[in-house]
């Protein structure tokens, strides 16, 4: 790298560039006269890099706004086109509703014009522009105040500006500033509060309604900024290295903005009605998401003493390098242990990583990225960072039964990953006390399902020496056992179909085909021996010839699964098939959930006879202790969803390519025709046409250039055959997938919380059901579907630890929980088919308590 | 996303040299790649721990593990395929450096599976860094194979007349993955320590590609190796009986 480009690369780094010194001032300095020397010969590759250190660097932008400063006193032409550049980068930005670029570029103005390159008002202007877009948007006749989400986020950019450039503004053009924050302030007064119900990490249990009273993410934001106006704009967050430089600065020709617009407004103006209006709302909040939702886990005491605006301030810096740096481990470490601020802020920061490891519906990046990210800022802060993250789980395994149910899953997933990469260390003795608590209680499920989860990133023995100091929580761990296989033993099987399966394996050494594996079944088995020895002995013993391995059962399943396909060709038989499945491998949920997956993969079993399975008595009844059965429901459904996406990415793409053919066909035509009708000179008479040689080879590549076009055509037209069948595939899974809540949930529900709300009905009394030993949720036939109950329970009443919700209550708590997760998960596809989930399972007499799971998923308000 | 700290155009330091077409053709292939190299991994790390540790990258299509040619046992390498390139790319960003059973596994784009190359190259059927090897590595069996076959050689001159290799207690000590011990600094400069050898061991396991197949009686051979293996795999479901190794040889090959 050439030396003009590491010293602004590194600018204000604590670096060799810059020999170890991390003044500012100095390296300004250093750097801009390097630079400086650069501008003759390498100008316009400077300026580009420049702009993109300033764009993914962004905690460093005063420092390469003052660098343009001085940048502008030697060289105006070069900072003018720079500021050209910029513009035409945020009108880009602004039209396409890129979010990330839109906000950068504003900052990177402010502090142009906090170092003269730019003049205050030219920044105003654009301000203004955004806020009377955002005005128009919220407006109820003019404006379309579905879209509010993009109308919030434009608020959002002017103001996250002022703590870069506010004291400027204020100084050099106090009034149009003042118009500004009062276009802000009526803003404010017009739009609607967000409300966070549906995307909060925290249920509120006790509908104590604060949410109402709470401020949301602008509101919050419009505070601080007050507070900063209060404090004379004085800040400790953002270094403003230009004051070191202003005798110089202003000096400097300050260069026109020219305006920029607003896109269009998405669609006809006015108010929607219910569904319509859902729908726009919830596509416009998927284009402009609420970057970050605070999680506050750290008692205040403890957490650093840090400004209102400076806590916004290192947030957003936290977050541009978690998204600029992504895929750099190393930079992106030293950047967020190193951010140029006076004061210390683990807290802040682990908070922050966390609040994106929970964020919902989704982070910007899988989880995984996140527990990268702890690991290694584990290892680079060894004093501080450990403890503050132990801190953070500590935090959140209190709150965990006020925990999402989706960021559950997801603690779990970080916290097992984590733990693998230091050792399986933990204080598990902290957490002994789970094993006095029922064992549907959040937090022992919690531990359990982290101790099952180590196991399958290690192995049994490992983990239990993990917890070797508490040697109870040993119950907690998953069964150690292998496969389950029932012709293993002489004794207690039965004999005949012991023989069956001795031949079948005889059968796959002898490398049958499965064609004659086939005719085996359907003549020897089948008429002999039914429908469900058949099954029982092929499954069996097919899985335990795929046993050892995952490659093992992969082999297996390509080579025999016709077998079974031909065995089970409805769903009624899938069911059976998969309950088989699990059968055989009880002692590995990770091994069921494979296997089921695979044989979904194969087409073995349907996505519907996998819902209809999760929903069978036998797995109802572990709804709430486990996550095994919803694994398997998850995989089931986004397995569905990946096809769709998929055939959505390939159908863009084939449609830019007919584009792209279309245009080459009509070139080639275009060329053929105008040679056609060209007149040239043949034999001395004058006729129509070029030389033939020449035409025939054009005819040739109009002919291939039309055979290009509608072959892309087909392909395409294919694909959208595939996405028309992938669609009506989700719509028919949707619906079975909420009829399977909706019956389940129907009588619990009724019971636990008669009254429609989380308040339980009849708690600690006549209610206390006993699931350890009657299996309450089994929708015993002979009971006419209803629950078995068991009164009495002496256990069943007391309250450990806080925790005082009985069997039913828990199983209700959770089923509705992971009902919100996939309801969020997939509410675009489900917005889809809103009208059709309205008719069949939203009806009057659906549970209040189900209609709110699904309506906060939605994010659909239930006052309709 | 970021461009200012990844060189594109560098997409990996290595080359495989039986890889059939040019330099262009490897970058090109390794660019569209949704199939992941995946090293330094221990004998005893199953595919299912390997699953469940990809599995948070993407939806796994297949993993083919490295197979010590004369045993068919895991000796330390396996290819993982995704179905998504975005979610290839995932697990190279995220799970390369990071722990798998005590170990700092590395993650690399790789130009696709073929079959064969899930033999381990090294002379005694395992990977070439195992050939040479000289630190006790309780993980990858031991020490290296050279030092092995020397200190069998110094005990049948000395004959201490006790059992196989595997009671010899390690001369260096074992590894020490301390939270933040020795080695495991983070990030770049480990990064960059770690290249270094990587190029190194990638290309010993090229050294010696031309290896002409030779026709021995895989029988003695087989029983030699495994008089010569300090330890057996516990973990790995099948051990030892021949028949089953060739239907697992089998299985691979279809």
């Amino acid at each position: 790298m050439s030396s003009w480009k590491s010293l602004l690369l590194r600018l204000g780094e604590k670096c060799p560039e810059y020999a170890g010194n991390a003044d500012f001032k100095d390296q300004i300095e250093a750097c801009y006269s390097a630079v400086r020397r650069e501008l003759e010969h390498s100008g316009d590759d400077i300026f580009p890099f420049l702009l993109q250190c300033a764009e993914q660097l962004p905690h460093k932008i005063p420092l390469y706004g003052t660098l343009v400063g001085l940048l502008n006193l030697e060289n105006e032409e070069f900072v003018a086109k720079l500021v050209e550049n910029a513009q035409i980068n945020l009108q880009d930005a602004l039209e396409t509703g890129k979010c990330n670029k839109i906000r950068i570029l504003m900052r990177f103005l402010t502090v142009l014009m906090c170092s003269k390159v730019i003049q205050p008002s030219a920044l105003v202007v654009i301000f203004e522009c955004l806020l009377s877009s955002s005005a128009t948007t919220v407006d109820e006749e003019k404006g379309i105040p579905s879209w509010q989400a993009r109308a919030d986020f434009y608020i959002t950019c002017i103001l996250s500006c002022l703590p870069w450039g506010g004291a400027e503004l204020v100084e050099q053009v106090p009034e149009e500033i003042e118009r500004v924050m009062v276009g802000v302030e009526a803003y404010l007064s017009i739009r609607k509060r967000v409300s966070d119900a549906g995307f909060s990490v925290f249920e509120d249990i006790e509908e104590t309604n604060n949410a109402v009273n709470e401020k949301d993410f602008l509101e919050d934001l419009w505070s601080r900024v007050q507070d900063l106006s209060s404090r004379e704009w004085k800040l400790d967050s953002v270094p403003r290295p230009h004051l070191s430089f202003e005798a110089q600065l202003v000096a400097g020709k300050s260069h026109d903005l020219a305006p920029v617009s607003c896109p269009e407004q998405p669609g006809p103006s006015g108010v929607l009605s219910g569904i319509a209006f859902g729908r726009q709302k919830h596509e416009a909040e998927l284009k402009y998401p609420q970057r970050i939702r605070r999680l506050n886990i750290f008692p205040s005491n403890k957490t650093e003493d840090i400004q209102p605006i400076d806590r916004f301030v290192v947030e957003e810096y936290l977050l541009d390098v978690l998204l600029f740096l992504n895929g750099c481990r190393k930079e992106c470490t030293s950047y967020m242990v190193g951010l140029p601020v006076p004061f210390r802020y683990e807290y802040l920061m682990a908070e922050t990583i966390f609040s994106q490891l929970l964020l919902l519906p989704q982070p910007p990046f899988k989880p995984t990225y996140y527990t990268l990210v702890i690991i290694d800022l584990c290892k680079a802060l060894p004093g501080a960072f450990p403890a503050v993250v132990a801190g953070a789980v500590r935090a959140l395994f209190d709150k965990i039964a006020d925990l999402d149910m989706e960021c559950r899953t997801r603690l779990i997933l970080w916290f097992s990953h984590h733990l693998s990469n230091f050792q399986f260390i933990w204080p598990w003795e902290e957490w002994a006390h789970v094993l006095d608590l029922p064992k549907w209680a959040p937090q022992r499920v919690f531990v359990q399902e982290v101790l099952e989860r180590e196991v399958r990133l290690s192995y049994w023995d490992k983990i239990k020496q993990s917890i070797e100091n508490t040697p109870a929580l040993e119950e907690l761990l998953p069964p150690r056992g292998g496969p389950q296989f029932k012709y293993s033993e002489e004794d207690g099987t039965d004999p005949t179909e012991r023989a069956l399966s001795v031949e079948l394996k005889d059968m796959v050494k002898g490398r049958k085909s499965a064609r004659e594996m086939i005719s085996w079944v359907e003549e020897n088995v089948f008429p002999a021996h039914g429908f469900d020895i058949t099954l029982r002995v092929v499954v069996q013993t097919l899985l335990d010839i795929g046993s050892k391995s995952f490659t093992h059962l992969i082999t297996v399943l390509e080579r025999y699964g016709q077998v079974i396909a031909k065995i089970c060709t409805d769903d009624d038989q899938q069911v059976k098939l998969i309950s088989e499945v699990s059968s055989y491998w009880q002692n590995s949920a990770q091994m069921t959930a494979i296997s089921i997956d695979r044989m979904m993969s194969y087409r073995l079993i349907s996505n519907l006879a996998i819902v209809r399975w999760v929903f069978s008595s036998s797995n109802l009844d572990r709804f709430h202790v486990s996550d095994s059965p919803w694994e398997i429901l998850r995989n089931a459904v986004s397995k569905t969803y990946n096809r769709i996406s998929d055939l959505r990415k390939e159908i863009s793409s084939l449609e830019r390519s007919v584009v792209l053919a279309e245009e080459a066909a009509s070139r080639a035509r275009d060329q053929l025709d105008s040679a056609e009708s060209k007149l040239s000179i043949m034999d001395g008479e004058p006729v129509l046409g070029e030389n033939p040689v020449r035409i025939k080879r054009l005819k040739s590549y109009a002919e291939k250039a039309k055979e290009e076009e509608v072959s892309v055509r087909e392909s395409l037209e294919a694909k959208e055959a595939l996405l028309a069948r992938a669609v009506d595939e989700i719509k028919v899974l949707i619906l079975s997938l909420y009829k399977g809540f909706l019956t389940a949930l129907a009588e619990p529900l009724n019971d636990a919380f008669r009254d429609g709300t989380l308040r339980p009905s009849g708690q600690a009394d006549e209610m206390n059901i006993d699931l350890e030993d009657s299996s309450v949720m089994d929708l015993d036939k002979d009971d006419g579907g209803r629950p078995k109950k068991s009164y009495s329970h002496p256990n069943g009443s007391r309250e450990i630890n806080g925790y005082n919700l009985d069997g039913k209550q828990q199983w209700c708590l959770s089923t509705l929980g992971y009902l919100k997760a996939f309801t969020r998960q997939y509410a675009s596809e489900i917005w889809q088919n809103i009208e059709k989930l309205d008719a069949e399972v939203l009806t009057e007499d659906a549970h209040p308590l189900f209609r709110k799971a699904i309506y906060c998923g939605l994010r659909r308000p239930l006052d309709e | 996303m970021a461009s200012l700290f990844k060189d594109l155009a560098k997409i990996s330091a290595y080359r495989d040299r039986r890889f059939p077409g040019t330099q262009e053709e490897f970058e090109d292939a390794l660019l569209k790649a949704t199939t992941v190299y995946v090293g330094n991994m221990s004998f005893y790390t199953t595919e299912e721990q390997v699953y469940e540790l990809f599995s948070r990258a993407g939806e796994i299509k297949k993993i083919v593990m490295g197979l010590d040619k004369n045993c068919k046992t895991p000796c330390g390498f396996c290819f993982v395929m995704f179905y998504s390139r975005d979610d290839t790319e995932d697990s190279v960003k995220y799970i390369s450096g990071t722990i798998l059973d005590d170990r700092p596994i590395r993650v690399d784009f790789d130009w696709g599976f073929q079959e064969g190359r899930q033999w381990g190259r090294g002379r005694s059927g395992g990977q070439v860094r195992d050939e040479y090897r000289t630190d006790y590595d309780p993980g990858r069996g031991g020490y290296g194979k050279l030092v092995q076959k020397e200190l069998e050689a110094q005990r049948q001159l000395v004959d201490y007349g006790t059992g196989s290799l595997g009671a010899y207690p390690p001369v260096m000590p074992p590894p020490h993955y301390g939270r933040h011990g020795g080695n495991q600094g983070y990030g770049g400069s480990y990064r960059h320590g770690r290249d270094y050898h990587r190029k190194r061991h990638r290309e010993d396991d090229h050294h010696r590609s031309d290896y002409p197949k030779r026709s021995y009686d895989r029988e003695s051979r087989r029983t030699s190796d495994h008089e010569s293996r300090p330890e057996k795999n516990p973990r790995f479901r099948e051990s030892g009986d021949s028949d089953e190794e060739d239907d697992d040889d089998r299985k691979r090959r279809t």
